[in-house]
């Protein structure tokens, strides 16, 4: 009798050294009417230092695989490895460690905590990281000067802030930690036109000294920043 | 701590529904503690007036009830009895007492008092002598305090008892509420007077005085061992366990008044479950937040801990310093004695109402405490 022989995962495309491995992953979603195929076997490489689009058309399972890539969710099957670890074996509290000292969130709201201030906003990730409180600490504050804010605006609340400011106070947060990835979430539609360049120059230059980033968006234009874009069409790579 | 300074930040932010959260404990708070300090006071007072300290040993004969075979024709103690009770009991003295009433006459005055029959040179050791001396001749008596208040009684005094008459010759200190005998409203006679009156040999009852404390539980089975042997001829009673058994009574009903306070800090724990549940509900998103840039569940949970926690400490707080006042009030009222309430028994309750008061609180925000910590970050961050 022959012996079967299974197919190497992938075809053997996923290099080893990649920060970023989806190993056929699928995540199905179970919901009263039946279950949902978000994403199905999805195989994605990201190597140190790219600068990644994701687009795909709404519904497409753009945002499944964001927060698989964030690790605020794990694959129903197949394999995903984040920084070299398989995020199907960690706990919740490990996977939130994950967040917390390896990955950048930018979201399209910003999603600033409204009750801390600007500062308070950047130190928060550090003293979640130290365990201790960081008072006067000088790297929120040079983080937040050298993306633009001004010495005044650090004592102020958020929403006391222009959309464009309290955008690069969540870039200012997402880097507090010296994350390998920075994950962004449509990150100028809040965002007017010029406003959205500015931001958009400052991730390519966030990305030209080394960090990985990985941007979810609609617009082509915006995508144009991107290395590479990889168009997610019915829960698979198009 | 960061978490701690956002659940200050945000009661701060809601002012107005955390005070009235927080109202409600401090509601609870005076209610346990002011009840528990009344009826604290309330032990203290009844325990105070009654007169007798737990030193006598008080034996009584075994009345016979129907149906029964009893060996005592007649409820007294014999001086057979009493010759072994003294026995045993030595060196503590025991009392023998003639114990009765019978009309008395003062002047035009009629009226009944209770007599006490007891042996001169041991009167002292039952009664404090006010003014006067003890009865040298056989005709001689002491007037309780109120009978002697109520009639004006003076030493040199005729009383009729009965067809005989006798004279005061001293008036006895106010006693209060006793266990052995109550000899305020009472004449007592020499035991030989009432002996002869009342052609009675035998005793109402035998009241041993004991020394040393240590020794009443010695004493008493001492007692009941040499008379009951064979049969119950005597029961015998301590005064420190009916003592015991009053502030056990009135330590139940302060029990009792207090777990009535405690119904309006279970109203309290309500409202403050109510707050928490509100301040998880709006926060969603915040958590969402949190909880996707890296802030683990225990983290999460502790946040919204310390956020009932304040309220509980500010209302159990500003109930503390209220509860002084309010067991002030009540205790002026219902004692018309405040005397009690710098009692270190009394003011326990303050911390104890505050500690149960803060107690409710962190056991009321552990259900939204958990529930915030539980909810899925990816649904929390969606919602708006």
């Amino acid at each position: 009798m022959e012996e079967e022989v299974s197919a190497p995962v992938c075809n053997g495309e996923i290099p080893e050294d990649a920060v970023i491995r989806l190993e056929e992953a699928t995540k199905v979603y179970s919901l009263p009417f039946g279950d949902v195929v978000a994403l199905d076997s999805v195989c994605i490489s990201v190597m140190p230092g790219e600068f990644i689009a994701i687009m795909g058309p709404s519904g497409s399972g753009k945002s499944t695989l964001l927060n698989l890539i964030g690790s605020l969710d794990v694959p129903t099957s197949g394999d995903l490895y984040i920084d070299g670890r398989d995020t199907r074996t960690l706990s919740d509290d490990e996977l939130t460690e994950l967040r917390r000292d390896r990955i950048g969130f930018i979201f399209q709201q910003f999603n600033l905590i409204p009750l801390l201030t600007v500062l308070e906003n950047v130190e928060y990730p550090m003293i979640l990281k130290s365990r201790q409180a960081v008072k006067g600490n000088s790297r929120a504050r040079d983080l937040l000067l050298k993306v633009g804010l001004t010495e005044q605006m650090l004592a102020h609340k958020p929403k006391e802030l222009s959309g464009g400011q309290q955008q690069r106070v969540a870039i200012a947060r997402a880097l507090i930690n010296d994350p390998a990835i920075l994950l962004c979430d449509e990150p100028t539609g809040n965002l007017d036109q010029a406003t959205g360049r500015l931001i958009m120059d400052m991730l390519s230059e966030v990305n030209r000294r080394g960090k990985t980033v990985i941007m979810v968006t609609h617009d082509a234009d915006v995508a144009a920043y991107a290395s590479r874009t990889i168009t997610i069409v019915d829960g698979k790579v198009a | 701590m960061i978490f701690f300074e956002i659940a200050k930040r945000n009661i701060r932010l809601n002012l107005l529904r955390s005070f009235l959260a927080a109202a409600g404990i401090v509601i609870g708070v005076v209610a346990i503690s002011s009840m528990g300090m009344l009826g604290s006071s309330l032990t203290l007072s009844v325990t105070d007036s009654l007169s007798t300290v737990g030193d006598s040993v008080i034996i009584v004969p075994v009345v016979g009830q129907p149906g029964q075979n009893m060996v005592t024709t007649e409820s007294l103690i014999t001086g057979r009895q009493l010759q072994q009770i003294v026995r045993v009991v030595a060196p503590n003295e025991a009392v023998p007492i003639y114990a009765g009433a019978d009309r008395i006459e003062i002047g035009p005055d009629k009226a009944v008092a209770a007599l006490y029959g007891i042996r001169p040179d041991q009167i002292p050791l039952m009664v404090d002598i006010a003014e006067g001396i003890v009865p040298r001749s056989t005709s001689g008596a002491l007037a309780g305090a109120t009978l002697a208040d109520e009639y004006d009684l003076k030493t040199g005094s005729r009383v009729k008892v009965g067809n005989e008459t006798v004279r005061i010759t001293g008036i006895l200190e106010e006693q209060g509420m006793g266990f052995d005998i109550n000899p305020d409203n009472a004449l007592i006679v020499s035991e030989r007077w009432y002996s002869t009156t009342y052609d009675q040999d035998n005793y109402d009852q035998v009241i041993v005085k004991v020394r040393d404390i240590n020794d009443i539980d010695a004493v008493k089975l001492a007692v009941e061992r040499t008379l009951n042997r064979r049969d119950d001829e005597v029961t015998v009673y301590d005064t420190r366990m009916i003592l015991e058994m009053i502030v056990e009574t009135f330590n139940q009903i302060s029990v009792f008044t207090t777990a009535i306070g405690g119904i309006s800090l279970v109203v309290a724990g309500v409202s403050i479950f109510n707050v928490q549940m509100m301040s998880v509900t709006e926060r969603i998103k915040e958590i969402g937040i949190i909880r996707s840039i890296g802030t683990k569940r225990f983290e999460v949970m502790r946040m919204f801990l310390y956020e009932a926690f304040i309220l509980g400490l500010i209302g159990s707080g500003i109930g503390g310093i209220l509860s002084f006042a309010g067991g002030y009030i009540a205790i002026s009222i219902m004692l018309q004695d405040t005397s009690y309430l710098f009692n270190p028994e009394t003011l326990f309750y303050i911390p104890y109402g505050m500690g149960i008061g803060l107690l409710v609180t962190i056991v009321s925000g552990l259900y939204p405490a958990w529930k915030a910590a539980n909810l899925n970050p990816i649904e929390a961050l969606r919602f708006e």
